[in-house]
């Protein structure tokens, strides 16, 4: 199970997401802008990042710059996002292992597409530790 | 005037110089040679005169001189015996009469006895030696005692004309003088006449020889007078109509559609005409462009006509637009930014097909100003951009919902109810968001329909603040409503005034934290109505203040982004009042509230009713039927 942080300041979307990723165990985490996200980021960094663009304050593309611009950053990130250029959006930010998902959306793909981050993030947690365990 | 006369091989070039020349110097020529021939005629005239004059008066000078000779010898006869003393005094009275100029008295032996002037000294050579010597002289013997001579007296007397002679003279000097400045007159008068001639005959020859190819070059100046105007504007004449021979010419091989290009009226036409077409042959020289050109790209009009295509338009354009000539394949359009950054304007250039043949046609290029368009698109993809953007969000959240619903996992009481809240809240939302975009969209383009009704405001005014105080209560706000004791009523669309109001009254409860205040209140002016929503809200940064009438525009603040909302309720509510010929005006203090004031003209008198100086508070007691379920 991963932990998780959302960034999404329309309350009925944060918690249909919430809703759906804590029903499938994970440890979930919410933010009403970027703001917020990037000090929950500072405060414990999650495994996976779901994050709005338009939001209030600091919008999701500058909390991507933030994140992805330091360590530890999460594993996976996936950006939802309502935009009509999401395509132009997706290209730019591929380079960064950032997944972009539009609106609407279905919550059950979400779901699917977490659950395989969280596996690939805790397979290569597990080789990471694997071969500090082979160093020592 | 044909040219081919100008190389008229019959002609010897040495006669063409010959006739230039004369052209060039035979005013001046001859006038000279005319003054010369005068003068000569009048020196002539007094030589003849003069030679007449003096003969006649040498004649009597001739005889003047010997009688007087022969009268002083007379005289001189008697002392001439006498004694030395009495003598000379006699020689000295008679030569000291006017007119004579020396005396010489000789003896008979011939030796100088005595002369006058004496200044010489007896048997020297004095003056009255050279006067006697050069001037005319007169010798008379002196009659001596026995008949022989007592010796010779020899005269020189001045010479003179008579005062008739003189009188002669003037009267022809002064003839001579008359007869010059006459002359000269006339001369001058004549001069006058013939320079222009002499310039026309000039310029002919000069076309004639082929030195002057350019009939421009031949215009004279206006100086020379009418005959220089009028050689002039035939000269234009000529210029014209040559052009025109020129454009038929070059006409009959260009476009189609614009063979007949020389016609002074389809040029004016095209003059007039806010599109810009311009023509260029295979030179790439720009053989026509019309007025239009030049406005749009910013030059005057005559730095295009006969200047490369490279050097009017800007490199790229420019090239593109040969390319395509020199292809002379399908018809090629573009759109580039010209001018100075912030007044750029986007210009859109089509080249027009050439004939199949490209080695004989010239293109057309129609530039247009096509920014009012841009400035469309621009403002319809911003406009798609917001509503696409809203339409999601309720989308999104219907489709979530409705996906959990159906999932067997979120099979609970709670859930189950609170996806059915959201559905609906969010389904209202939706329809509420499609109603404002056409509402919006079709008053701001004015299609929108406006049903014009008496409406009592005072009424309508009571039932939005009924329509609001669920939600009001529900934060504690106190919502109270001002009503002056005689409203007129007023020509308006009801349903469009209730929604303008209802916005303006929702949007003072949204934006008021709880325990705050909004008051309502109708105000009657001379000729308007004022409806003034004021609350103790958030108020709105004055960064903001100008931009909250746009469509879709919200301020970028967490306390304004908290409240759920399209940024549409305010560009209804203005465009609302600008329909029934009112407007909407904002005051408002960050963090102390926002005063939004309606004015509505009244079309009909107010009918004695003035203004109360304490209007009545209303406070309708009625619970709201609207509350928004909320999940």
């Amino acid at each position: 199970m991963s932990r998780i942080l959302v960034a999404e300041d329309d309350p009925h979307i944060l918690r249909v997401i919430c809703m759906w990723l804590s029903r499938q165990g994970h440890e979930v985490r919410e933010a009403r802008n970027g703001l917020a996200a990037l000090q929950q980021l500072c405060d414990q960094c999650p495994d996976i990042l779901i994050t709005d663009i338009n939001m209030p304050g600091m919008d999701g593309l500058e909390l991507l710059r933030h994140v992805t611009s330091r360590q530890p950053r999460p594993h996976g990130i996936v950006v939802l996002t309502n935009r009509w250029d999401h395509r132009k959006i997706g290209e730019q930010l591929a380079n960064a292992g950032v997944l972009v998902m539009p609106k609407p959306f279905s919550p059950s793909k979400l779901a699917e597409l977490i659950q395989s981050l969280g596996a690939a993030a805790s397979a290569a947690a597990r080789s990471t530790t694997a071969t500090a365990e082979g160093i020592e | 005037m044909s040219a081919a006369n100008s190389n008229n091989p019959a002609e010897p070039p040495l006669r063409r110089v010959a006739t230039r020349l004369c052209a060039d110097v035979f005013p001046e020529a001859a006038g000279l040679c005319l003054v010369a021939t005068l003068l000569a005629g009048l020196f002539a005239v007094g030589g003849v005169t003069y030679r007449a004059l003096s003969h006649d008066a040498d004649a009597a000078f001739g005889e003047h001189g010997r009688t007087l000779a022969g009268v002083m010898a007379a005289e001189l006869a008697g002392p001439a015996a006498s004694a030395d003393e009495s003598a000379r005094v006699a020689f000295e009275r008679l030569v000291n009469r006017s007119g004579i100029v020396a005396a010489r008295w000789r003896d008979a032996e011939g030796l100088v006895r005595m002369e006058w002037p004496s200044d010489g000294g007896p048997g020297r050579s004095g003056a009255a030696a050279i006067a006697l010597a050069s001037g005319k002289s007169f010798a008379t013997p002196i009659p001596g005692p026995n008949g022989r001579p007592a010796g010779t007296l020899e005269l020189t007397l001045a010479w003179s004309f008579s005062p008739s002679h003189g009188r002669v003279f003037l009267s022809w000097g002064l003839f001579a003088a008359a007869s010059l400045l006459v002359f000269l007159l006339i001369y001058y008068r004549l001069l006058r006449h013939v320079r222009p001639i002499q310039a026309v005959q000039r310029s002919l020859l000069d076309y004639a020889a082929g030195i002057e190819h350019e009939l421009r070059a031949l215009a004279l100046s206006d100086s020379l007078g009418e005959v220089a105007r009028g050689w002039n504007r035939l000269i234009q004449q000529l210029v014209e109509l040559r052009r025109a021979a020129d454009e038929s010419r070059s006409g009959d091989s260009a476009g189609g559609a614009l063979q007949r290009f020389e016609s002074r009226t389809l040029r004016r036409t095209l003059d007039r005409l806010q599109l810009g077409v311009l023509r260029f042959g295979l030179d790439q020289r720009i053989s026509y462009a019309n007025a239009a050109v030049a406005r749009l790209l910013s030059r005057t009009e005559d730095s295009i006509v006969g200047r490369l295509v490279s050097d009017v338009l800007e490199a790229e354009s420019a090239a593109r637009l040969l390319g395509a000539h020199a292809r002379a394949t399908a018809s090629l359009s573009f759109d580039r930014m010209h001018g100075p950054d912030e007044h750029a304007a986007t210009l859109r250039f089509t080249l027009l097909p050439a004939k199949a043949d490209p080695s004989d046609g010239e293109s057309i290029v129609t530039i247009e100003d096509v920014s009012h368009v841009k400035e469309v698109e621009r403002a319809r993809d911003n406009f798609l951009y917001h509503v696409t953007h809203e339409l999601r969000t309720p989308l999104t959240n219907i489709q979530a919902y409705a996906e959990t619903l159906t999932k067997p996992s979120f099979d609970d009481e709670q859930t189950r109810r609170e996806c059915y809240n959201v559905i609906i809240s969010e389904t209202r939302r939706l329809s509420r968001l499609v109603e404002d975009i056409l509402n919006v969209s079709q008053l701001e383009v004015g299609t929108a329909r406006v049903e014009l009704d008496d409406v009592d405001l005072v009424r309508l005014l009571r039932q939005m603040v009924q329509d609001n105080l669920g939600a009001a209560d529900e934060k504690r706000i106190d919502l109270t409503l001002k009503l002056p004791p005689k409203v007129p009523k007023l020509r308006g669309d009801k349903q469009r005034l209730s929604v303008m109001i209802n916005n303006l009254i929702g949007n003072a409860v949204k934006y008021t934290p709880e325990g705050g205040e909004v008051s309502v209140t109708l105000e009657l002016r001379e000729r308007h109505v004022r409806i003034l929503v004021k609350d103790t809200g958030i108020g709105i940064d004055p960064t903001d203040q100008p931009r909250v009438f746009e469509k879709f525009y919200r301020a970028d603040s967490e306390q304004v982004r908290a409240v759920p909302g399209t940024g549409l309720g305010l560009a209804i509510a203005r465009e609302v009042a600008r329909v029934h010929g009112g407007d909407i005006y904002l005051q408002s203090q960050p963090g102390k509230g926002s005063t939004f004031t309606v004015e509505l003209p009244v079309a009909e008198e107010v009918g004695g009713a003035s203004p109360s100086p304490a209007p009545a508070a209303v406070r309708p007691r009625t619970e709201s039927s609207q509350g928004e379920a909320q999940p």
